[in-house]
């Protein structure tokens, strides 16, 4: 009689204890990941779409370099971002279209070829995190549990050319907007984490964060912002996204 | 009184408290307002301009037992040279609806031991009327840099050559009439593209391209295809020889670019230095290619490695005979005083001999480190050009520095070595040292 009420209590407790790890962290079975993703996409950029940015280098000591961009996006693979500041980088313009990326520099007159591991910038942000395509066009996504207020989306690299192999997304579910991304290599290493900040109304229906933060274990003490000012949406020529397109991106502000 | 102190507490001593914290981690409460920034400033102008000035300071060890260093200083001799130069560029745009105009104008003015000179260009000076995306017509002085080569282009028809050793300073262009047509597809043919050009060459316009009295065609073929960029090129006419082309360039991995371009020239004339001592015309069909890498690695290090057979260069032995003109002619000179072989030696300078990489077959090596040790827009690197037929090279060692906004600072050295009577090894100077300063605006 003792053994079983011991054995029950026993029972119990492990249903609790169950029971508690199910509630925290329990795999989305009603939701698909998939979803969550596409609704994430959606809401951090319309379909086709114009935009300013900042992007911010904030050094060790406090010191910081600026850059503004005006960018283009249509549909899931094209997109194309010009420097409007600072005066070295004014005209330079970058063209993603898909997993290729090529950047133009006036002077040069020509593009060339460059790659998303790369940064035209400098600092903590590379090509592709300036060149950001939606992230389902990039990932697929390998699990996802249910944390709180949060969606923990587990995303795996559609092919080697993606800049990261995994991302691990928490997404917030009142939004369905990220909070925080976590970047890995293959070798599972943290190459960086993305921070999504301050919610705000871009104005037809759009509401998404307007700061993104990022460090890296690899820049330590560094830390890189983007800022977005101005998000529209906008029709767009596909031949807008052409190597031949790139000196005349700014008729289209 | 408890009260009373924790009233005073929070009216004196918090505020306080908060102004110490707040001034003792100024970056805490700035950083929210540095978030903000002001669209009007960045606002689409009609009118646009920019540029840069630039100031540099070359210090050259000149190699005294050198053929061009005999060809240039028989006169007066000298062990060094110190050089000040500056350039001054302004570009510039206007945009109006769907004309646009463009331009780049360049003046320089170099200062060295021996004398003053100084030129004012117009780079490009092109109107354009644009009536969809699809389209674009250009009439005016534009340059084209056509290729996929980082240090040489074979396929540069109607482009003036670049210097390996600056391949991405601005160019000259030519004046022209282009028309520029775009269209995009959805399957493995992404983009295609088609740049025509008409290239005339009259009296006062153009005429260093080539023979005067001509209008010459070119064009450029694009495709986008599955994920590799080609360019079919042609250029017909009679200012130059007719030559045909084409160069490709994709990512084989995400680190990894390759590129390449071959352009064949069915009768190519050169001039060549004769055993008589006499400038003759060969006349051949010529072949001459490019094939390059460009490969980063997970320590952000930058290689760019290209081999390129020039057909139109000059083999070993008729550079041997253009070396052993300048020996004849500073024998010549030392023994009567007489520069007339001297004076024959430039014109065959002139005439080919003495452009940079007049050989046949070159490896282009350039290595850059991103930001080594954590210093954020220091780039350091290390570019080499060696001549594979004669095993003479240049070995450019440079550091460059863009922290400060619009401002670059780039320090670079240069070793020149050969054997005698090869290309590096005859080149005027031994050494280099070069500081560059220059504010973008």
């Amino acid at each position: 009689m003792r053994l079983s009420k011991r054995f029950f209590n026993q029972n119990k407790i492990l249903a609790l204890l169950l029971l508690a790890v199910f509630c925290t962290t329990t795999p989305v079975m009603a939701l698909d990941g998939n979803e969550i993703l596409k609704q994430v996409d959606k809401n951090l950029q319309p379909e086709s779409y114009e935009m300013y940015r900042k992007l911010i280098n904030i050094e060790p000591d406090g010191s910081k370099k600026e850059f503004v961009l005006y960018s283009v996006k249509k549909g899931q693979e094209k997109m194309v971002a010009l420097f409007l500041s600072p005066a070295s980088e004014k005209g330079r313009s970058t063209l993603r279209l898909g997993e290729n990326m090529w950047l133009y520099i006036p002077a040069v007159g020509k593009p060339i070829r460059i790659t998303s591991l790369q940064s035209v910038v400098g600092g903590v942000f590379n090509n592709s995190d300036i060149l950001r395509l939606d992230y389902g066009a990039e990932y697929d996504v390998a699990g996802v549990t249910e944390e709180g207020a949060k969606y923990v989306l587990d995303l795996k690299a559609k092919t080697t050319a993606i800049a990261y192999d995994r991302l691990k997304m928490s997404v917030e579910k009142k939004t369905m907007v990220p909070t925080t991304i976590e970047c890995y290599a293959a070798s599972g290493m943290l190459i960086k984490t993305l921070y999504y900040k301050k919610n705000k109304d871009f104005g037809g229906g759009l509401v998404r964060p307007s700061v993104l933060e990022t460090d890296s274990p690899l820049y330590k003490g560094y830390k890189s912002v983007m800022v977005y000012a101005k998000i529209n949406k906008k029709k767009l020529a596909d031949e807008v996204f052409s190597l031949n397109y790139l000196p005349r991106v700014d008729e289209l502000r | 009184m408890i009260s009373s102190r924790s009233n005073h507490f929070q009216r004196g001593i918090l505020p306080r408290l908060l102004v110490v914290f707040l001034l003792a981690f100024p970056g805490s409460g700035q950083a929210e307002d540095d978030y903000s920034f002001d669209l009007e400033e960045f606002e689409k102008k009609t009118f646009a301009w920019g540029g840069y000035a630039e100031l540099k300071w070359d210090h050259l060890d000149l190699n005294q037992d050198a053929a061009f260093y005999r060809l240039n200083f028989y006169r007066e001799p000298r062990a060094s040279l110190d050089r000040l130069s500056s350039i001054l560029q302004l570009d510039g745009n206007f945009n109006k609806d769907k004309i646009a105009f463009n331009w780049r104008l360049q003046a320089t003015a170099r200062q060295d031991e021996i004398a003053w000179d100084d030129s004012a260009d117009v780079f490009e000076a092109f109107a354009s009327y644009k009536p969809t995306p699809l389209a674009t017509i250009d009439l005016g002085k534009k340059v084209f840099k056509w290729g996929k080569g980082y240090a040489w282009n074979p396929v540069g028809f109607i482009d003036r050559p670049k210097d390996p050793n600056n391949p991405e300073e601005a160019l000259e262009g030519f004046i022209g009439v282009g028309l520029d047509l775009i269209k995009s597809y959805g399957g493995s043919l992404q983009t295609i593209a088609l740049t025509t050009v008409a290239l005339p060459v009259w009296q006062g316009v153009n005429e260093d391209f080539g023979e005067s009295d001509n209008v010459n065609l070119a064009a450029k073929l694009y495709l986008l295809y599955r994920d590799i960029d080609i360019d079919l090129v042609g250029f017909i006419g009679n200012s130059r020889s007719s030559r045909y082309g084409a160069d490709f360039s994709t990512n084989l991995a995400v680190n990894f670019e390759i590129h390449g371009e071959v352009a064949h020239l069915p009768a190519q004339k050169t001039k060549v230095l004769s055993p008589s001592g006499g400038l003759s015309i060969r006349e051949e069909a010529e072949t001459s290619y490019l094939l390059g890498i460009r490969y980063l690695t997970v320590n952000d290090l930058t290689t760019i490695v290209e081999f390129y057979h020039n057909d139109d260069g000059y083999s070993e032995a008729e550079m041997d005979r253009f070396f052993q003109l300048v020996v004849d002619a500073d024998g010549q000179y030392l023994a009567t005083g007489s520069d007339a072989l001297y004076q024959q030696a430039q014109l065959v300078s002139l005439s080919g001999y003495g452009k940079p990489q007049s050989g046949r077959n070159y490896l282009y090596l350039k290595t850059t480190k991103k930001e080594p040790f954590d210093i954020l827009y220091l780039t350091p690197g290390v570019t080499a050009i060696v001549n594979l037929d004669d095993n003479s090279y240049t070995i450019s060692p440079e550091a460059v520095y863009s922290g400060f906004e619009n401002w670059e600072l780039r320090l670079r050295g240069s070793v020149i070595n050969g054997g005698y009577f090869t290309e590096n090894g005859e080149k005027q100077n031994s050494s280099k040292l070069e500081f560059r300063v220059r504010y973008f605006f």
